[in-house]
């Protein structure tokens, strides 16, 4: 009997893994003939879930535009997006399920590098490229020995320059000599940031006077922060995203901390202002652009215009990854991932962001300036274009 | 002196939240003898009605405090009747329930993400100056007061209704011995309702409280994680060990924090966990299986 039932079951598996082969290759060689498939990830749900929203609306809108003017190569574009939930093992899955069940031709995203870091390898084992927007540590595109990735890019300045940029602007020009910093010991992104903040400032002449760590996911700050006002300092870096600045900048407050903030761009969200405005107002963020350039108003524009949304940063640099793939599929001649690889670091793009033109050598944008922005009466003034050495 | 009078106060404020938190654990578990994780669900809940009521109804704080409280307690006497009813009623083991109380949890967060309500964060309005009363150097938030004395009060309410009042002595009685108080002439459909109504109350009170000290999300129920934690600590199904141990939980957090580093906070805490539960294994204030309630 039960070697019957066996039997039964194994011959029903042969017969569905048949039918689902079949299918498979039917909807494979259809896409490859009329459409262009890209692909996109980031968190739709969760902590991050609002710049990945904006992200995946950016490239919709854009993807939509683009195919009412012929699509690519005279072919109709098609975006597939997965959510990561903000989990890196989830971010893996949506790469694999992109590549070898949709059929990709290239992956846009994710925004955040602790994501965009577990991809790699997948990456290379299919040889389908990556742009990320907004993943800034330095090993999303460069091996731990310095070689560069093959299949990784990112269209964003990374961490050190952005830490090192915090320092310098810090101590340089508003002539800060003494330091806190209070950032999340779980991220990559936190981290690599304040190590190169740290690197800077101290470099500089600058003293670190305290430096505390919390979890993401932790709502409290008051006992660092308790512990950094003990250390009187005249600038406290918060080299993390919206949420937690906006809990710890209103905590620093009420334990009357007086120091000015400085962030990156983890910080400019729509909501942090609802959330915070009184406590950060006179603070600076490094950022990848000034949101009152008018060269950017266009896109806020459309965007504001369909989903009656303000346009995050996400959507910005969605936007110029979006364009720099258009370009080296252009360029490639072809749907090819590979090719399409190769193009990408012989295009130059016009972004919103500024200049987009990818280094060989480590895969970054070449020559990109910060933005300082510093926050007054709820909105973001833009102080001036920055850059360290 | 000023500095540890403050991470006292931190650690005060940090501790209330769990408490209140955790009381709701232990009230479950005193009478069904398992950890109703789905009560960082219903918190959640709790603090997203207190959320709207303010932002769309519009209705007086006091008001909303109390939409929040019932509509929570509803909440969690629908779960018991929808999930766990069915599960009483066949015997199934306690490990299932366990599964349960996790499943609607989730599902409880879920949906939320899925409505319109989405997953961004939302913040409650401004109901109380955020300028702290300062004493000395010290600073004491409003809230975190605020949060103090309505903690206060409703543990006084419910150790007065468990401990003098005829509800109460069945709440008890039941505790001992489910069958026993059942051949008495108790009605232990009746006493779980109750027990998830309080439950439910102290719940919605506790989030919307947590919502106004911090902010509203989907995942508000994963910090009950800790507050859970605490209630094994002080003694699961003790009511003053479950506030007990989240006072010491919080106090124990703040002091790694203040004083040795951030980065140790919850391995030291957690390894004293353990500690009190291989000494202790009833916790710090659980005296025995026998006696919950």
């Amino acid at each position: 009997m039960r070697g019957k039932v066996l039997s039964l079951i194994s011959v029903l598996l042969i017969f569905t893994l048949m039918l689902s082969g079949c299918g498979g290759a039917n909807s494979a060689s259809n896409t490859s003939e009329d459409v262009i498939k890209i692909g996109w990830i980031g968190s739709l749900t969760g902590d991050q879930a609002v710049w990945g929203t904006c992200e995946s609306n950016t490239i919709k809108m854009l993807i939509e535009e683009v195919n009412a003017n012929g699509g690519i190569l005279g072919k109709q574009v098609e975006g597939v997006y997965y959510d990561t939930k903000g989990d890196a093992s989830e971010a893996v899955n949506a790469v694999k399920r992109l590549i070898s069940q949709d059929k990709v031709v290239a992956i846009l995203g994710p925004n955040a590098s602790g994501q965009a870091l577990a991809i790699s390898a997948v990456l290379e084992q299919y040889k389908v490229p990556d742009i990320a927007t907004v993943a800034t540590n330095p090993k999303v595109t460069v091996n731990d020995d310095g070689t560069v990735k093959p299949y990784n890019f990112r269209v964003c300045f990374i961490d050190p320059y952005q830490g090192a940029v915090a320092a310098g602007y810090a101590y340089d020009k508003l002539e800060y000599k003494n330091a806190a910093i209070l950032y999340d010991v779980a991220s990559d992104y936190s981290q690599g940031f304040t190590e190169f903040f740290e690197k800077t400032f101290t470099e500089k002449g600058g003293t670190i006077v305290a430096k505390e760590g919390f979890k993401e996911g932790d709502v409290d700050f008051r006992p660092q922060l308790s512990k950094i006002k003990e250390a009187n300092p005249d600038v406290i870096l918060m080299p993390y995203y919206y949420k937690e600045v906006a809990l710890s900048s209103n905590q620093a407050r009420e334990l009357g901390i007086k120091a000015t903030l400085i962030g990156g761009d983890g910080w400019p969200s729509d909501q942090l202002m609802t959330m915070a405005k009184d406590a950060i107002e006179g603070s600076y963020i490094v950022n990848h652009l000034d949101f009152n350039d008018p060269e950017a108003k266009p896109l806020q524009d459309a965007y504001k215009a369909k989903y009656n949304l303000p346009l995050e940063l996400n959507g910005y640099m969605a936007n110029d990854a979006f364009l720099l793939l258009e370009a080296a599929i252009k360029d490639a001649n072809s749907v090819d991932p590979v090719k399409i690889t190769e193009s990408l670091t012989k295009v130059s793009v016009k972004g919103v962001t500024g200049n987009i033109q990818i280094s060989t050598d480590d895969h970054n944008p070449v020559g990109k300036e910060a933005a300082i922005v510093k926050i007054e009466s709820g909105n973001y003034i833009f102080q001036e274009k920055y850059g360290v050495k | 002196m000023s500095y540890f009078l403050q991470q006292i106060i931190n650690g005060l404020s940090i501790g209330s939240v769990y408490a209140l938190m955790a009381v709701g654990y232990s009230l479950v578990y005193s009478i069904m003898n398992f950890s109703n994780f789905a009560h960082g669900g219903v918190i959640m809940i709790g603090a997203y009605i207190g959320y709207f009521c303010l932002t769309m109804l519009k209705v007086p704080f006091f008001i909303a405090f109390i939409i929040s409280a019932l509509g929570a307690g509803l909440l969690a006497v629908s779960m018991e009747k929808i999930v766990y009813r069915p599960l009483r009623k066949r015997n199934a083991p306690f490990l299932y329930f366990i599964i349960s109380a996790m499943g609607a949890s989730i599902f409880l967060e879920n949906i939320v993400i899925a409505s319109p309500i989405g997953p961004t964060f939302r913040t409650y309005p401004p109901i109380f100056s955020t300028t702290p009363i300062m004493l000395g150097s010290v600073a004491l938030g409003r809230i975190d007061l605020l949060m103090f004395i309505i903690s206060a009060i409703s543990l006084a309410a419910l150790m007065y209704i468990i401990e003098k009042t005829k509800i109460g002595l069945s709440i008890r009685a039941t505790s001992y011995s489910i069958k026993g108080s059942t051949l008495m002439g108790v009605n232990v459909d009746q006493v779980i309702f109750i027990i998830f109504i309080m439950g439910g109350i102290l719940a919605g009170i506790a989030g919307m409280l947590f919502g106004m000290k911090y902010t509203v999300y989907p995942q508000i129920g994963n910090i009950t994680t800790k507050s859970f934690i605490a209630a094994v600590f002080g003694g699961l199904g003790s009511l003053p060990g479950a506030v007990f141990g989240s006072i010491l939980l919080g106090i124990i957090e703040t002091m790694t924090s203040g004083y040795l580093s951030s980065q140790y906070r919850d391995l030291i805490a957690f390894a004293l966990l353990i500690f009190v539960l291989v000494v202790k294994p009833t916790g710090l204030m659980g005296k025995s299986t026998e006696d919950k309630a």
